[in-house]
């Protein structure tokens, strides 16, 4: 039986497929929307990037590429081996760079992809806040009037600015990581390790 | 559907109902289970369905507790697992048993968690506990019993992966981190992230060879060779390298008994701290992503009991069992048994015949 592989079908695709050709690895090509692929001794998921721990977490996926942020918001019970180095950002809380410091607000609203992250962040920091659940476009939150503040990541930092934002905290830093099922890494050793020594030494 | 509120017509999330095969396949799979148990002399144990709530607290726990208040006031929990009770039972009911004493149970638990990969609410473990279980002894009873367990059940490649928390116990004793900061450590530890192990470990002081043994935990895992190499990257903490040595008598024992390919190394397992104190273990098999049982040894419990003692146990979720012997096609065979019909006639002699034919052993269906 072949190793299961789940990726994103987000931003980490490319940073996956690169990875997976410098290793030598077999890679999909061409296959347009399939979401399940198996090539040469490995099977290949395409999934939504929040999703990839999951598949990884119950063993329908052997192993994935999932990042440090994704990972922190699912809390996934998932072996984390390799930093894979691409796919770099920041998690970030960010506000409009006019408005007064929030934290003088009772309760502070925030809009964001990251609710479990977003509450612990501010709980632990001892600022009662409102997470306020969104799916995408987090950036137009406070300037619509939906939130005082936003926690999502940035890379360049770009979108915040064309937003009028900017990130006063950082939360987290983030990366793409190799992570991997507990069973599959106990009962199928010799096969998963194999993949991991062989991405090991192409990330490097 | 028909109007009838789904309160009616469904069980709440988190708990099941089993009937027909279903039902049948559970208690075989019990049956072989606690056949094995008492095979190496364990005595059943049938604990109260609930206790005071005392008995449960601790960190790991007291969270997932479904707890209510008595009729006198008093705070009660229905049991979240059988160990702390069997505990509490050995030290208090059994006071006057010499140890070690054998227990074994099988029944339900109930923890407030959302129903996820394998976990319900509602669980039902089997399981024993050696109390007064001292030494490797003990602790490769424990793990024998465990395989001889999956081996009934017909699980194919499983795979026991033993780790002592005494290692990572030890070599964070020195580090002078706690609270917040420590668990920290432990999470990255628990899951294998080298870099993260570093950053957790950066600015608390920790002497240089301690912070690099405690980095290398993340990648101490596979099989037995393992223990050799950690003996090199773990000499700098006679309290791991004695906890290494504990393990290795351990797997000695369970190899020359031909157990060896069933065995893994991990000593990157550091759950359940607050709890576990020596050796601990988790059996995994292909097909399922999740372990299907573990134990180890927690020579501290019985002394909030008031009976000090040294204890080692193992358990099995039922649940588990079931679906990783579906996906490897090793349920057990539960065809429904044939019953014969007695009806028709005179209903007193058919009474009369259904009794000589139960008599005979025949399953009878009447009227």
């Amino acid at each position: 039986m072949s190793l299961t592989v789940a990726l994103s079908k987000g931003k980490l695709l490319a940073g996956s497929e690169a990875l997976f050709r410098k290793a030598g690895l077999p890679f999909p090509v061409g296959e347009g929307r399939k979401l399940v692929v198996p090539i040469d001794g490995l099977r290949f998921l395409f999934v939504k990037d929040m999703d990839v721990p999951t598949y990884v977490e119950y063993g329908v996926a052997d192993c994935g590429v999932a990042g440090r942020d994704v990972l922190l918001e699912m809390a996934s019970d998932v072996y984390e081996l390799l930093d894979l180095g691409f796919g770099r950002c920041r998690l970030v809380v960010a506000r409009p760079g006019a408005a007064a410091d929030p934290r003088r607000a009772s309760t502070l609203r925030v809009a964001t992809k990251y609710p479990r992250v977003a509450g612990a962040h501010f709980l632990e920091h001892g600022i009662s806040a409102e997470v306020v659940k969104l799916s995408g476009s987090v950036e137009l939150a406070p300037g619509l009037g939906l939130a005082d503040c936003i926690v999502d990541v940035v890379e360049t930092g770009r979108t915040l600015e064309e937003n009028g934002l900017l990130a006063v905290e950082e939360v987290a830093a983030s990366s793409a990581r190799l992570i991997v099922n507990r069973a599959s890494y106990h009962a199928r050793r010799d096969e998963v390790s194999r993949l991991v020594e062989t991405l090991r030494r192409a990330s490097a | 559907m028909n109007g009838t509120p789904h309160r009616l017509v469904q069980v709440p999330p988190g708990v099941q109902c089993f009937v027909g095969d279903e039902a049948r396949r559970r208690r075989l799979i019990e049956h072989r289970v606690v056949s094995v148990f008492q095979g190496w002399d364990y005595e059943e144990i049938i604990p109260p369905l609930y206790d005071y709530a005392d008995v449960f607290a601790g960190p790991s726990l007291e969270t997932k507790t479904y707890s209510f208040v008595g009729r006198d006031g008093s705070l009660l929990a229905l049991r979240p697992d059988f160990t702390s009770l069997l505990a509490k039972i050995a030290a208090g009911r059994l006071a006057d048993r010499p140890a070690p004493i054998r227990l074994y149970y099988s029944g339900e638990v109930l923890r407030y968690e959302p129903p996820k990969a394998g976990r319900q609410s509602e669980l039902f473990q089997m399981g024993l506990e050696l109390l007064g279980g001292e030494g490797r002894g003990a602790d490769v009873e424990v793990l024998a019993i465990a395989a001889e367990c999956l081996d009934a059940l017909g699980a194919r490649g499983w795979v026991a992966a033993l780790g002592h928390v005494g290692i990572f116990a030890g070599l964070v004793a020195g580090c002078g981190l706690e609270g917040g900061r420590l668990e920290a450590l432990r999470e990255r530890v628990e899951a294998k992230d080298s870099a993260g192990v570093r950053e957790a470990l950066s600015g608390s002081g920790a002497p240089a060879a301690l912070a690099e043994a405690i980095v290398c935990l993340a990648r101490l895992a596979g099989d037995v060779s393992v223990l050799g190499e950690a003996q090199r990257a773990l000499s700098s903490s006679p309290a791991a390298v004695g906890a290494l040595g504990e393990l290795a008598e351990v797997v000695k024992a369970l190899s020359e008994a031909g157990l060896g390919s069933h065995l893994a190394i991990d000593l990157g397992e550091v759950r359940g701290l607050d709890y576990y104190t020596g050796l601990v273990f988790r059996a995994y098999a292909p097909g399922l992503g999740f372990e299907v049982g573990g134990g180890g040894r927690y020579d501290a419990l019985l002394g909030r009991f008031g009976r000090p003692m040294p204890a080692v146990g193992f358990m099995l979720g039922l649940d588990r069992v079931a679906l990783l012997l579906e996906r490897q096609g090793a349920l057990p065979d539960a065809v429904g048994p044939q019953a014969e019909s007695v009806a028709g006639g005179d209903l007193g002699a058919s009474l009369l015949r259904a009794r000589e034919r139960r008599a005979a052993g025949a399953r009878v269906r009447f009227s």
